[in-house]
């Protein structure tokens, strides 16, 4: 096990991009979650194809729609450059791929904790006459944590994962953008980097079964619903 | 229970099958693993000598050259080599994996810095004015390890740390010089050739990088394929040295 100055920076980095992602996308997820299980809208089974989409579709070509569109040409990108921004080929652009490809799995998680949630607690909170941000503020959303924190840590850990997105959108530049897939990438494509990249391919399985391993025991505590 | 044993047997039967009909080696099959930034060259060459000879069937497998030689160390299904540096051919020599009479140069690449940016550039100097550019990723693409040490040699590490947009290999640094994302890149002169919207905007010195050869071997496996050296023969000839001219090689 011999780990380099700039493996650790990437493990860092790695780990710095998930978290944003998924702090980031946090709020999103569950504003979506609370919209598909308790709205009913015209068009909702396409938000729903559209939610699940990257998790289907090949990590490259999520990678590469970002990049036409964050780019220098592309009409985001344009827009964030008014404001001084610029996304590509940094660790922003990573985090904006990992939470691209994270939200799906985060979405799914939320849903399934607020599915859960027993019908009458709501009944009853809106016949007391509790106003509908009222009821998502102290019922739906105390009772949808643990459903968060599980997707959270699925999201978290497909964050420090993903690798064809990001090698598109951000490049792979050691210390600026280089994550753990990148570096082993780096390190595989040469016979020999094979010690290399079996360190970095150690430090990946332990990151990942730790974060999978936290993920359901959560889950474990869910399946007992709000009595645990 | 039952029908879970059903089909685990069904998977291992499909198994089976493709285990038995993808491993031997056809009688006129020749396994080619070839360099990445060759791949259109070797595509028409291939199918030139496809047509001259009838029997013989091509497997092609291009990637990075540091890969193959990872791959072949691994047993992968190979007859002829060609690497897109002297390291990985001496690798495999080293390991006795290559049949070694059998090495020789292939052909000869230069590197240039091309980009659509309308700025002048016409040297390694002027890049210092660019606020981006591509090349690839130093440790496993030789593309990038030769614009690397030119960048060293021509001292300006310093006044370029930063600007060094490291892609996963040549194509994919041409790819963002194509579309802008950065100013230009620096790329091996036959991939710049295939640009549409970027331009070579100078030759990258020889004397600041090592030369760029393409070593071309059997390994030990292709010695023994007839096919496989009547093949490694022929890319000598006229016509293979023809369509290498024509991609922007040099064939000395």
């Amino acid at each position: 096990m011999h780990l380099t100055p700039e493996d650790f920076s990437a493990i860092a980095l790695s780990i710095k991009i998930a978290i944003t992602a998924t702090v980031i996308s946090l709020p999103v997820g569950f504003a979506t979650a609370w919209l598909m299980v308790f709205s009913h809208f015209r068009g909702k089974v396409l938000l729903e194809v559209l939610i699940n989409l990257p998790l289907t579709l090949p990590p490259v070509v999520i990678g590469y729609f970002l990049l036409l569109m964050l780019g220098r040409n592309g009409w985001i990108g344009v827009f964030l450059k008014s404001f001084g921004i610029e996304l590509v080929f940094t660790w922003k652009a990573a985090v904006v791929a990992s939470a691209a490809v994270g939200f799906p799995l985060l979405v799914r998680s939320i849903r399934l904790g607020m599915e859960s949630i027993d019908h009458q607690l709501l009944q009853a909170s809106r016949s007391l006459g509790a106003p509908w941000y009222d009821t998502l503020a102290t019922v739906i959303l105390p009772l949808s944590l643990r459903g968060m924190l599980a997707g959270s840590s699925l999201m978290f850990a497909r964050s420090l994962g993903e690798f064809g997105a990001t090698i598109i959108v951000a490049g792979n530049i050691p210390g600026l953008t280089q994550t753990i897939p990148l570096a082993i990438y780096d390190y595989a494509s040469s016979p020999t980097g094979t010690a290399m990249a079996l360190s970095l391919c150690i430090v990946s399985v332990a990151l990942s079964v730790s974060v999978l391993f936290l993920h359901e025991v959560i889950g474990k505590q869910l399946e007992h619903g709000g009595k645990a | 229970m039952k029908t879970m044993k059903h089909f685990l047997r069904s998977i291992a039967a499909v198994l089976t099958l493709l285990v038995l009909t993808s491993v031997p080696a056809l009688a006129g099959q020749v396994s080619i693993s070839v360099a990445a930034s060759l791949k259109d060259a070797l595509n028409e060459i291939v199918g030139v000598y496809a047509k001259s000879h009838p029997g013989a069937t091509f497997q092609k497998n291009y990637a990075a050259s540091g890969a193959l030689a990872g791959q072949i160390e691994q047993g992968a299904p190979a007859d002829l080599f060609i690497s897109a540096n002297v390291k990985w051919m001496n690798y495999l020599k080293e390991k006795n994996l290559v049949d070694a009479p059998s090495i020789r140069t292939f052909a000869f690449n230069d590197l240039v810095f091309a980009g659509a940016t309308s700025q002048k550039i016409k040297s390694m100097n002027d890049l210092t004015r660019l606020g981006k550019i591509g090349i690839g990723s130093p440790k496993s693409v030789p593309a990038g390890e030769y614009a690397m040490q030119a960048i060293v040699k021509s001292g300006l590490e310093q006044a370029l740390a930063g600007k060094l947009i490291m892609a996963k290999d040549v194509r994919e640094s041409l790819m963002y010089a194509e579309l802008g994302e950065v100013d230009g890149s620096v790329v091996y002169r036959t991939d710049a050739l295939m640009a549409k919207k970027a331009r070579i905007l100078f030759t990258v010195p020889a004397t600041l990088y090592p030369e760029v050869v393409y070593p071309v071997a059997l390994t030990v496996a292709g010695a023994k394929n007839a096919d496989a050296k009547s093949f490694h023969a022929w890319l000598k000839g006229k016509e293979a040295t023809a369509i290498l001219k024509k991609y922007g090689f040099t064939v000395k």
